[in-house]
């Protein structure tokens, strides 16, 4: 029988129970480490040493959280606060919008020969980070506007405002590499 | 709740692009560097709250004290009002703190 995560969170509450945690990690090492590789632009290895911190911060502060939001909720917020204080330190991951996308100049060889899949991850790129992290947990982890709102900790209007606005700069970028595509 | 958004090749490409991340050693890796965890102390909420009470029976003994020290020298002390706000003041600190300890204690984590 499985456990449930309420089960295992109180399995390390009570009794500091290491197997317990592992099987939590498990279970969203996967869409943290994504959403964070997503947040910095598709450096992994960053994005795992934040996901370590991320998980190491639900481990100190897992009594604090009370089961008002799902556990994967939770667990987000941690990992965007960590993105947004490497964003702090480092200027390439600014939250501020990026006022241009990256030089088509540069990556046109490589989208030439690109699946859709690439074409999606380097598109995702020119969203700014509010809009990358609306877009990935609302459409890709299916998380609610809610709850988005909560873990990126702004209004939900907002989060509603990005998402329309990221998918819209998806679309126009994507169909701009399927012509450029398609005329090589 | 989101609104449906089917049949949109966006979405499809985007639940395409949400590939599971394989675990190559990251959870053995965070498991390593977990530090123990802090036990929640039963010690330091009831030294709180009971230096909290401590510290609000000495002001209750104390301010009858305070009251008979003007009583006794009328001409020296303060005026009656000025009093009035002296005590007053001495009890609004004294749940104030108590107040404030109780909250402590109560939202006390880890």
């Amino acid at each position: 029988m499985a456990f449930t995560d309420a089960d295992l969170i109180a399995r390390v509450l009570s009794q500091e129970d290491h197997n317990a945690f592992g099987e939590l990690v498990r279970r969203y090492q996967s869409p943290v480490r994504a959403f964070l590789t997503k947040m910095t632009r598709g450096d992994s290895h960053l994005a795992d040493d934040m996901a370590q911190e991320t998980f190491l911060k639900a481990w100190k502060k897992l009594g604090t959280y009370r089961g008002e939001a799902r556990f994967s909720t939770w667990l987000f917020g941690i990992a965007f606060n960590e993105f947004r204080g490497e964003a702090r330190r480092r200027k390439e991951f600014a939250l501020e919008d990026m006022a241009e996308p990256p030089p088509e100049s540069a990556q046109a060889p490589a989208m030439a020969a690109s699946n859709l899949r690439l074409d999606l991850t380097e598109a995702l790129k020119v969203l700014t980070s509010l809009e990358r992290a609306s877009v990935v947990l609302c459409c890709q982890n299916g998380l609610s506007h809610e709850e988005a709102a909560r873990v990126l900790e702004c209004p939900l209007g907002t989060v509603k405002t990005n998402v329309l606005r990221g998918r819209e700069k998806l679309r126009r970028k994507l169909s701009l590499e399927y012509q450029h595509y398609e005329s090589a | 709740m989101n609104p449906p958004e089917s049949n949109d090749p966006l979405d499809a490409l985007l639940s395409e692009n949400d590939a599971y991340v394989e675990d190559h050693g990251f959870t053995a890796r965070v498991l390593t560097a977990l530090p123990p965890r802090r036990r929640r102390s039963r010690l330091r909420p009831a030294l709180l709250l009971g230096a909290t009470l401590i510290g609000f029976l000495l002001l209750a003994w104390w301010l009858p004290g305070l009251r008979n020290v003007f009583a006794a020298s009328p001409s020296e002390g303060l005026s009656p009002n000025a009093q009035l706000f002296l005590v007053l003041g001495a009890l609004f600190a004294a749940s104030a703190s108590l107040f404030l300890g109780l909250f402590a204690v109560l939202k006390w984590e880890d």
